[in-house]
């Protein structure tokens, strides 16, 4: 599924996302200075898939996609999947493409808007996701929202010569009775 | 991070897909057959084992017919492989792993458990723990996978005697992630590493003598 326009704060916004987004994000995921804290970053790269997996997107009812807009421009993407409806829970994920706005809180107001959404419309109980360890931008912009460490999978991903542990965080609906 | 960017199941050549023969000391795994699957769709509807709440079942309740599909899918999925469990002549079980296929992607060397059923009139005899660690020997010591992992409830006491005694870890504690039985349960995720198997099984648990083979030149 694609979510829908939700307004924040400082310029920022999640959007919904089109077909042009995708091949953006794409383009942004080949770049390493975008991809540091991501294992090899080899993937299907042709325009076609990526017209497939849009469509993919754009049905399954087990995720939520957006496009995070600052100043009415891309700059990422993000998203609640692995959706189960049953026990309410998801994993979520985050995509800043524009290293350059790296710092600007981006992340976490995009959080903050997604896990609002994820509670107050979706009805979701609880959300949890990995980040690598020392992407430590991201952990803050999770715990800042309120996501909290849950576990640490040590040697996760091979990276620069070194081993790179993992980072289990969750987060629970304050208001789920 | 968007994780499932890093885990597509996609197909490679060297299939394992149904397992082959692994001796335990009390039971085998072997390869599914027909003949199994009364007793997969039998467990899969059993409260005793469905109470489990992860990892306990291959797949949901559902016709015989349904489950020859499940079957003949099974036999062509790369990405994972299954067996039948023989406890001491008769069906005691079965369990199934994944491996990520991807270089670099998650666990792209590391197996995941994920089922692992025993015949709930037969617990408490020892044939899961039996069965686990023949299993363990095949991720180990034949795929020599760099670690397995796992989930359970954190209830499920009887498989954590099990995943700690063969050297399980818990890495991450889920909080309240599975419902059952009227409450919430917390969710553990586990992970053993080569490292450990060598070291607690190397000296006893090996298939064969090291070196390999010599045996047959004597």
């Amino acid at each position: 599924m694609l979510g829908p326009r939700i307004e924040g704060e400082r310029g920022i916004a999640l959007i919904t996302p089109t077909l042009d987004h995708l091949k953006r994000n794409v383009e942004w995921m080949t770049r390493p200075e975008t991809t540091r804290f991501w294992g090899v970053r080899a993937m299907d790269l042709r325009p076609e898939h990526a017209e497939k997996r849009f469509g993919e997107n754009a049905t399954d009812p087990t995720l939520v996609n957006w496009t995070i807009a600052f100043e009415g421009e891309q700059v990422g993407m993000t998203g609640l999947f692995h959706i189960d409806w049953i026990t309410r829970d998801a994993e979520s994920g985050i995509f800043i493409g524009r290293h350059d706005l790296y710092g600007k809180g981006i992340a976490s107001e995009a959080i903050r808007l997604r896990t609002r959404f994820a509670w107050d419309e979706l009805r979701l109980r609880r959300i949890h996701n990995w980040i690598a360890m020392r992407n430590r931008g991201s952990r803050r912009a999770n715990e800042k929202a309120g996501y909290r460490q849950m576990g640490r999978f040590p040697r996760s991903w091979y990276r620069s010569g070194q081993w790179h542990d993992e980072w289990l965080g969750e987060i629970l609906n304050p208001d789920w009775v | 991070m968007m994780r499932a960017e890093r885990t597509p199941r996609l197909p490679r050549d060297n299939a394992r897909v149904l397992g082959g023969i692994v001796r335990g000391k009390r039971t085998t795994l072997r390869v599914p057959t027909e003949a199994d699957l009364a007793g997969f769709a039998r467990w899969a509807a059993d409260l005793r084992v469905r109470g489990a709440l992860t990892r306990a079942y291959w797949d949901e309740p559902a016709m015989l017919a349904t489950w020859k599909e499940r079957l003949a899918k099974q036999s062509e999925d790369k990405s994972s492989t299954l067996w039948a469990i023989d406890g001491e002549g008769a069906l005691a079980g079965s369990c199934r792993v994944e491996y990520a296929i991807e270089p670099g992607h998650f666990g792209n060397d590391g197996i995941g458990i994920t089922h692992f059923t025993i015949e709930p009139d037969r617990w408490g005899q020892g044939l899961g723990s039996d069965a686990a660690l023949a299993l363990h020997r095949w991720i180990f010591d034949i795929v020599h996978a760099r670690f397995a992992h796992t989930a359970l409830a954190a209830h499920n006491a009887g498989a954590l005697r099990v995943a700690e005694r063969l050297g399980y870890e818990t890495y991450a504690r889920g909080t309240a992630v599975h419902y059952g039985d009227g409450r919430y349960v917390d969710g553990l995720q586990l992970r053993m590493d080569l490292t450990t198997w060598d070291e607690r099984w190397g000296a006893t648990e090996r298939e064969y003598p090291v070196p390999l083979g010599e045996e047959l030149e004597a």
